[in-house]
């Protein structure tokens, strides 16, 4: 009789032990997975909303100072505009209000500097486009701007831009792709651990479709565990998302200067709870699809 | 309650285990299936909880053809027929209480009608005072007890048995068949395969015996041999 205990105690406990290393093994491979489909998210949001005055083919912008005249500013823009300087294909105008919602937009984390500017504190700015991308005629136009009186300074920056937006979407496509990999690899792993569990508990099985229970009665719990084993390692990628959000957020607070050619890194709180629930609702999806393929392949009634 | 019709099964390999079996067993019968190992005895019993589908030929299990039972009401069709092993197939962390309890638990039984069943059950196999006892702390013949208790607790209307005494000494084995016997006075259908010449001849039930997959004897009140 000792020794069936101290069998039953040593058969118990080196299961358990083989489904923990094998469930900590698709957690970590799931979290790993996650946290990189998130930042990958992130950065490409982060990247978009710096970037995003440069849309629609914006090669150079002017700053009025934030006191210049109304003659100073009608100046400029009758210079700058299409009828009178055939170079320009298009000129928008963003005026105090406009600036100052776009500044509240980039800074909306951080209260202490939205109170401490005001609308009139805002530079007015054009935002042009020109007719051709010659970048020796760019920089001759921008010369000629500087000059202008009320002209605050112009960013020329639509070369730097576009490098900055391939290399970042190169590197997140790359990331993600990594990432659907690692995601392909976590389902499988979870696919073997509910068949190992199945496996450890396949008398239970045997004794529940001999009474009669239903297929879903005997799969359900299963495909929970799997379930879990997703949600668990989406939780992990969650945090390193937030990890991720709060250091953008320190890190472009410093460059807090509007008329810079990249605005800050940031992501809106927003933006990443939508990413978080995303990451979420994959982790479950992966558990679920994992372990669902593991019940309806190897338990058949 | 069972028939048989012209029922075959062949195994990969082209291994025969039973060839155009006709039988008709009537509600509150207990019949013996005898024969030597491989005779096709345990194929019998798989096919009638749909275990196996037969090659050929139909099975009516209460007047329905479960050759036409969609998948899912398989598990309905079992909850109406209890089994018993030779090896008892008992969980070995759960008590005698909990074994029982659980063959209702997974059939969605509620907790108030699982806590008197299980008790009663446990009394007319004559072990209410081992209820909180592991598998492993009882005798086969108490074990296989727990067994009958778990196949019987829902009240099936008929009971299989593959070889149930297979494992037990002749003195234990008279228990359990005494036990087998209650319940089919109770009016559950018993189809009960086995080895035991000697059970078979002081029932004198009705035994159809196998021979390398067919029946070659049908007969009411028989003998072994």
């Amino acid at each position: 009789m000792a020794l069936k205990l101290d069998y039953l105690a040593r058969e118990t406990t080196s299961n358990l032990r083989r489904n923990l290393t094998l469930t900590l093994a698709s957690v970590v491979t799931v979290a790993v997975s996650l946290a990189l489909v998130g930042s990958a998210f992130v950065v490409r949001a982060a990247v978009q909303h710096s970037t995003a005055r440069w849309k629609g083919d914006v090669q150079f912008i002017v700053f009025m100072q934030a006191n210049a005249s109304t003659q100073q500013i009608n100046a400029v823009r009758a210079s700058l505009s299409p009828g009178s300087n055939p170079q320009i294909k298009r000129v928008t105008y963003f005026d105090k209000k406009q600036a100052y919602a776009e500044f509240k937009d980039i800074f909306r984390d951080e209260p202490v500097l939205q109170q401490s500017l005001t609308e009139a504190d805002m530079p007015t700015s054009f935002r042009v486009s020109p007719r051709v991308a010659n970048p020796d005629l760019i920089s001759s136009m921008v010369a000629q701007q500087e000059k202008l009186p009320g002209v605050y300074r112009v960013t020329f920056g639509y070369d730097t831009v576009k490098k900055f937006e391939r290399l970042s979407s190169l590197v997140s496509t790359v990331i993600l792709g990594t990432a659907l990999f690692l995601l392909g690899a976590a389902g499988l792993l979870i696919l073997n651990t509910i068949r190992m569990a199945m496996f450890a508990r396949r008398r239970e099985i045997e004794v529940m479709k001999l009474v009669g229970a239903t297929n879903w009665f005997i799969r359900v719990p299963f495909m929970l565990e799997g379930l879990a084993q997703g949600l668990a390692g989406a939780i992990p990628a969650v945090v390193a998302v937030y990890v991720l959000y709060n250091r953008l957020g320190s890190a472009s607070s410093g460059t807090a200067s509007s008329t810079n050619i990249l605005q800050g890194l940031y992501v809106s709180s927003g933006e990443v709870f939508g990413i978080s629930v995303g990451l979420l609702i994959v982790g479950c999806l992966v558990g679920v699809v994992g372990s669902g393929i593991a019940v309806t392949r190897f338990l058949d009634v | 309650m069972i028939r048989l019709e012209n029922v075959s099964k062949t195994y990969k390999g082209d291994v025969t285990a039973l060839r155009g079996a006709n039988a008709n067993i009537e509600k509150g019968e207990f019949v013996f299936l005898v024969g030597p190992s491989g005779s096709g005895k345990s194929t019998m019993i798989r096919l009638l909880n749909k275990a196996e589908v037969p090659s050929e030929g139909q099975i009516f299990v209460a007047g329905k053809d479960i050759g036409e039972l969609s998948s899912w009401k398989v598990p309905f069709l079992r909850r109406n027929i209890g089994c018993v092993f030779q090896d008892f197939k008992l969980l070995p962390t759960k008590t005698v209480y909990e074994n029982v309890a659980f063959a209702l638990e997974v059939i969605g039984r509620p907790k108030h009608v699982i806590k008197s069943q299980v008790p009663a059950i446990l009394d007319l196999v004559g072990l209410s005072k081992k209820m909180e006892n592991l598998p492993h702390e009882l005798s086969g013949g108490e074990q296989q007890r727990v067994s009958i208790a778990r196949a019987f607790v829902n009240r099936p209307l008929i009971l299989l048995a593959d070889e149930p005494t297979g494992n037990l000494d002749p003195a234990t084995s008279v228990g359990i068949m005494r036990l087998l016997d209650r319940i089919n006075r109770d009016g559950t259908t018993v189809v009960m395969a086995t080895h035991d010449r000697a059970i078979v001849d002081t029932m004198r039930r009705r035994v159809i015996e196998l021979d390398r997959g067919s029946i070659i004897r049908d007969q009411s009140r028989g003998v072994y041999e």
